[in-house]
């Protein structure tokens, strides 16, 4: 939800998504090209300085977003970097380690890390609406944007459904113990189950009431000066590219 | 029931409906709606509101009986269900179960532009329906960040940039408070003032009472009695027996003429009425 709010309230808001794709599509290529480790750092902080300065994502909101996926990277680099081995005596296991794994492991994760980077800046920039919106103008198949706005549309309402059954059934003592909460979860999903059903006739219905036979069509927003963001992205994208190919 | 003329403009004779579970929708209802009128449709829940505007607006088609627009069968190929939906417009119950797309321009747009509209007209008739119900400045919000009231305005909004003649509204004041509710009734009075034919489906029979033209009550499935909105305080105790209540103001006006506190003549429609008509026999006594 805090991506969802800022990707409404940052200030590149009203930039073309497809400069701000183009720049991350360049800023992932980029991490790919990383020529070491520290080029890699030094791309990944650049990309969270321009998140966090250029779009105004506040540092702390920053690290709080990316904390999970942070994890993830740091446990995955952390068994590239050590492996397990057999040792004669007790406790026969152990871990090894070598300056080629180490290094290979560091330069797997920076990349990593600048591809991660590169995605939080789309996705704290720029609404899902605005990149579905995107790929239907450039011809991504019209079932999958479809489906992609229906799942959209569709996570918040039961979001909120979820929301409100769990309250009810805290409210009545639901989750007072584990036996409690596995049977009010159990419910809860049987519930959300009917209810999705139920929500998907409503929506068809709906769509038919507005005329719908066919693929969803919705208006493509507007923004301004399309062509210097374009520019602008490309430029920026293509800097770090060239800056991947430096040998630090 | 009321007797189809020039002015009826939709029309439903002898409709039947039963859902694949067997429950009733419709059960042989006939019920015709006025061209240019406000029209509230009353009934306790399970009475057949909704299937009736599902089948106004050609989604749900009766297994026995028609549906007439302007006199004539309603069309049920692909051109005719575009041409019907273009001039019957249908606002949901629920506005989560009506929204499509998390942005509001975008879902306010859907409906035009299955209708073929140009790009600039589509654009037009948004930004129109948008200041039409008050929600100009939350075009580029999520709906998701949206009130529930909001988001039953994005949804009358959705259906006005159809440009339909007729309005369908089921239950539009439900969950809104008194404040959205008053909002929402001047939203509907300036439609009409617009010319447009207003129906909705309530349970709130005072405002009925106070709002429409003809009011329609709907029993089990069949339309079961059908008066201009005036006639009310004279048919209180047919009201009754429906069930659905009966308009407090009404009421509350038979019994001061009863006990001589209040002028007889053409009863009040509103609290506010009944308040200017006591102040005005103060001011004469």
């Amino acid at each position: 939800m805090l991506i969802e709010q800022f990707s409404y309230s940052n200030r590149w808001r009203q930039v073309h998504p497809a400069a701000k794709s183009v720049f991350t599509l360049c800023g992932m290529i980029a991490g790919f090209l990383a020529h070491s480790p520290i080029t890699a750092s030094i791309m990944a902080l650049l990309l969270i300085a321009v998140t966090c300065l250029g779009a105004r994502i506040p540092l702390a909101s920053y690290v709080r977003v990316s904390a999970a996926p942070l994890f993830f990277l740091l446990v995955s680099g952390t068994t590239l970097a050590v492996s397990l081995g057999w040792q004669g005596g007790f406790p026969w296991l152990c871990l090894e380690s070598s300056q080629a794994q180490l290094f290979a492991a560091a330069h797997v994760a920076g990349r990593s890390l600048v591809c991660l980077t590169a995605l939080l800046f789309l996705a704290l920039t720029t609404p899902l609406n605005d990149l579905i919106a995107l790929l239907r103008r450039i011809g991504f198949p019209a079932v999958l944007t479809d489906l992609m706005t229906l799942c959209y549309r569709t996570l918040f309402v039961f979001v909120e459904a979820t929301h409100d059954i769990t309250t009810a059934q805290s409210s009545r003592l639901g989750y007072a113990s584990p036996r409690l909460a596995l049977h009010s979860l159990g419910i809860m999903v049987a519930s959300l189950t009917v209810q999705i059903w139920q929500r998907s006739l409503a929506l068809h219905q709906s769509a038919l009431s507005r005329a719908n036979d066919g693929p969803l069509c919705f208006l493509t927003p507007d923004y301004p000066a399309v062509a210097g963001s374009l520019f602008v992205g490309i430029l920026a994208g293509c800097a770090l590219i060239a800056l991947a190919m430096v040998r630090i | 029931m009321t007797i189809p003329d020039s002015a009826t403009i939709m029309e439903l004779r002898e409709a039947s409906y039963r859902y694949p579970d067997g429950s009733r929708g419709l059960d042989q209802c006939s019920i015709s709606f006025e061209r240019g009128m406000r029209t509230a449709v009353l009934g306790l829940n399970g009475a057949g509101k909704t299937t009736l505007f599902l089948q106004c607006n050609g989604v749900l088609r009766p297994q026995t009986g028609k549906v007439l627009l302007d006199g004539t069968p309603l069309n049920y190929g692909r051109q005719g269900l575009s041409n019907l939906r273009s001039r019957i417009g249908l606002v949901f119950q629920n506005p989560d179960a009506q929204l499509f797309s998390a942005s509001v321009r975008e879902d306010v747009s859907f409906g035009p532009l299955n209708l073929g509209l140009s790009i600039s007209v589509v654009r037009d008739r948004v930004e129109q329906s948008l200041a039409a119900v008050g929600m100009s400045e939350y075009a580029d919000r999520p709906v998701h960040a949206l009130s529930y009231g909001q988001k039953k305005r994005v949804c009358i909004a959705g259906v006005l940039a159809m440009a339909p003649e007729v309005l369908i509204l089921d239950e539009p004041m439900g969950g809104l408070d008194a404040a959205m509710q008053a909002e929402l009734a001047a939203v509907l009075d300036q439609l009409h003032d617009n010319g447009m034919t207003i129906i909705i489906a309530t349970h709130d029979i005072d405002f009925a009472y106070q709002w429409a033209d003809r009011i329609n009550v709907l029993e089990a499935g069949r339309c079961a009695a059908s008066w201009h909105a005036t006639e009310l305080p004279r048919v209180i105790d047919k009201l009754k027996r429906f069930g659905i209540g009966v308009p407090k103001v009404a009421e509350l006006h038979r019994h001061l003429v009863d006990a001589g506190l209040a002028a007889g003549g053409q009863p009040p429609r509103s609290h506010q009425q009944l308040l200017h008509q006591l102040a005005a026999l103060c001011q004469v006594q």
